[in-house]
């Protein structure tokens, strides 16, 4: 069909992009000169996308003003991926033997289940005020992990589940293991379901480190630079932030889902 | 033309795997480099209840807040006063009284209100300072008072409070020119926005943002009876202060032994006070025109009179009319710290950026050479 092919589907992207940032300029140009404004909002305080554009290039790299050393929004990223990083990484190595514990042997699964059913309906950011208390250092990393676990958990348990019951039969004719099956079949079977566990955690992962940076302050780190640019007025740079917030949680969607595309060639 | 989009999207790919590997070669370079020196010290937003506790747990290795929040570490034994901001600069000035411009605008007997307003901080002032000395018979009842406002447990603690604030009712220009070039040192302003603004130098800025016309009328009513300079007809205000900060004890002393009642103004809280510091009062407060008197630092007011204001509107325009205290806030440290290089590469809790401690912090680290990063 032609409307769905590549060429026009980028074309209608790029222009739905382009006119959502004029209407952002023009809301906030009409709200300036009280010709229109949305009631109880100060759109009037909003930055242009312009203004943005220029808080964004100002604010990339680290500044130091006498004593003062002002990070950039480079070296905050560069703080926050990491403890996202850190959290999924250990939420990885955690959800994915629990996962396939669950999905595979019935037994484990009624053990678990209930636990995994309440928990997994904490949001994590209900979690951030424990994680202040009790935890002295790395309460951030503890919130990305909290948000990561649970979608990698189920996932996973689906993945397992999912497998071909005759792929399983046909290995134990062959005479697998049981530890066999689980390495040989299960595991490369539920691989795509916990590579999609995988992607939606780093997505929930990605909104609760901003949300806990925010809290659990530290120096650096993207919730931190956009909350510290409110507290000093400069919304420019704050909106400058959000956006960057937003284009690394999509850049990290579809590298994930590009890395799938190349290494889980059994699957489509 | 088909466009391939899948290669389009391969390409960005490796970009972005190329802009990644940058990012975080650059970031181990530059972590080599400040390995060399002294690492900055690390400000952290805190509320003072939770800097007190987490000096305590050995969470950051000091604070700097305003009184009673140091008095109150330093009798519970978590940590040392390392400098007083008097230290730091002598009888700096700190909170003041402000007022709101659009408030006044729209006030009829506005002007008769702030000086009202600025005698009864000065009537405060000179009571504080009286009953600061033990032997005073109004003593105790200050004591008392610091106590409520503070939200004080032990009369100790809120004694040592009230002997580290110098409460004041003037304005010192000069002192708050000095403030205004130091904020422009430590690139506070929003360089856009001070563009805007129109004032050619701190000095012009100051002088339009600070009277001490009112204090002046206070002076010559000093001794007049509250009833006498009573307004006509009462008014109300809707003030606004920090949360328990004993630099504005002046004010709760005033409100409680009803002397604003005497001369004719009812004092309401203003929605969302008292603020967790002065940086949300100048937003939340003055700028959305639900404060019309409040106190709060200087730095606040300073900063946020520039980079918050919408200057079409000038919607957080504020004047300031009295002082209300000098010096008052401590930088408070873990007993093995024993100077600010000690505190290099560690964590400080602070109020939040753009406050006096804030700015005082930097005024600290600047004399020393040492870098902060917030």
């Amino acid at each position: 069909m032609k409307s769905n092919s590549p060429g026009r589907v980028l074309f209608i992207n790029v222009v739905s992009l382009i006119s959502f940032l004029i209407l952002w300029h023009a809301l906030v140009i009409l709200a300036r000169n009280d010709i229109f404004n949305i009631p109880f909002m100060r759109l009037r305080d909003v930055p242009t996308p312009i203004e943005t554009w220029y808080a964004l290039t100002g604010a990339l790299f680290t500044q130091t003003h006498g004593p003062g050393l002002t990070y950039g929004i480079v070296d905050h990223t560069e703080a926050s991926l990491l403890r996202v990083i850190q959290g999924g990484i250990v939420a990885f190595v955690v959800g994915v033997p629990v996962g396939i514990g669950v999905g595979y042997s019935k037994l484990i699964g009624n053990i678990l289940n209930p636990i995994i059913e309440i928990i997994r309906n904490m949001p994590p950011m209900a979690w951030i005020p424990l994680a202040i208390f009790i935890l002295v250092t790395g309460g951030s990393i503890f919130i990305v992990f909290i948000g990561m676990v649970f979608p990698i958990i189920l996932n996973t348990i689906h993945g397992v589940k999912s497998t071909d019951p005759r792929l399983i039969d046909a290995a134990k004719t062959l005479g697998a293991s049981g530890s066999k099956i689980v390495t040989m079949v299960v595991i490369p079977s539920a691989l795509p379901s916990i590579i999609a566990g995988l992607r939606i955690g780093l997505g929930v992962g990605w909104m609760a480190i901003v949300a806990a940076e925010m809290v659990i302050r530290s120096p650096i780190g993207l919730g931190y630079f956009i909350w510290n640019m409110g507290d000093l007025g400069r919304y420019a740079e704050m909106v400058a932030g959000m956006i960057v917030i937003g284009v690394i949680g999509y850049i990290m969607n579809i590298s994930i889902l590009l890395l799938q595309k190349r290494f889980v060639k059994w699957v489509d | 033309m088909m466009i391939d989009y899948t290669k389009i999207m391969k390409t960005s790919f490796n970009i972005l795997l190329v802009i990644i590997l940058a990012v975080f070669v650059a970031g181990c370079l530059e972590s080599k480099k400040t390995q060399e020196s002294i690492e900055p010290i690390n400000l952290v937003k805190m509320d003072g209840q939770g800097a007190v506790q987490r000096l305590g747990t050995g969470e950051i290795a000091g604070f700097i807040y305003w009184e009673p929040y140091p008095s109150t570490a330093i009798t519970k034994g978590y940590g040392k006063p390392l400098l007083y901001s008097g230290d730091i600069w002598k009888e700096h000035p700190c909170c003041v009284i402000a007022y709101n411009y659009n408030w006044r605008k729209n006030t009829r007997n506005a002007d008769d209100i702030l000086k009202r307003v600025a005698l009864m901080q000065l009537r405060s002032v000179e009571y504080i300072n009286k009953a600061k000395n033990s032997g005073s018979p109004d003593h105790e009842e200050l004591i008392n008072f610091s106590m409520e406002f503070g939200g004080l447990s032990d009369r100790q603690t809120a004694n040592m409070s009230i002997n580290d604030v110098e409460f004041v009712y003037r304005n010192d220009i000069p002192k708050e020119t000095t403030f205004i070039e130091r904020i422009q040192d430590f690139g506070i302003f929003d360089p856009g926005k001070w563009n805007q603004s129109g004032y050619k130098n701190a000095s012009d800025y100051a002088n339009s943002l600070v009277t001490n016309q009112y204090v002046e009328w206070a002076l010559a009513n000093k001794d007049a009876n509250l009833k006498d300079v009573a307004l006509k007809e009462p008014v109300t205000i809707r003030y606004g202060y920090l949360v328990n900060d004993i630099h504005e004890l002046p004010f709760y002393v005033a409100w409680r032994k009803g002397w604003y009642s005497d001369v004719g103004i009812n004092i309401t809280l203003a929605e969302g006070a008292p603020f967790q510091n002065g940086a949300f009062e100048m937003q939340k407060g003055f700028k959305s025109g639900t404060v019309d008197i409040g106190s709060l630092g200087i730095p606040p007011v300073i900063i946020h009179r520039i980079n918050s204001n919408d200057f079409s509107k000038d919607d957080a325009r504020v004047g300031v009319i009295a002082g209300m205290n000098d010096e008052g806030s401590v930088i408070v440290v873990a007993n093995n710290i024993s100077s600010l290089k000690d505190l290099g590469g560690k964590a400080v809790g602070y109020p939040g950026p753009g406050t006096i401690q804030h700015v005082l912090f930097l005024m600290a680290a600047d004399k020393e050479g040492l870098k902060v990063s917030y």
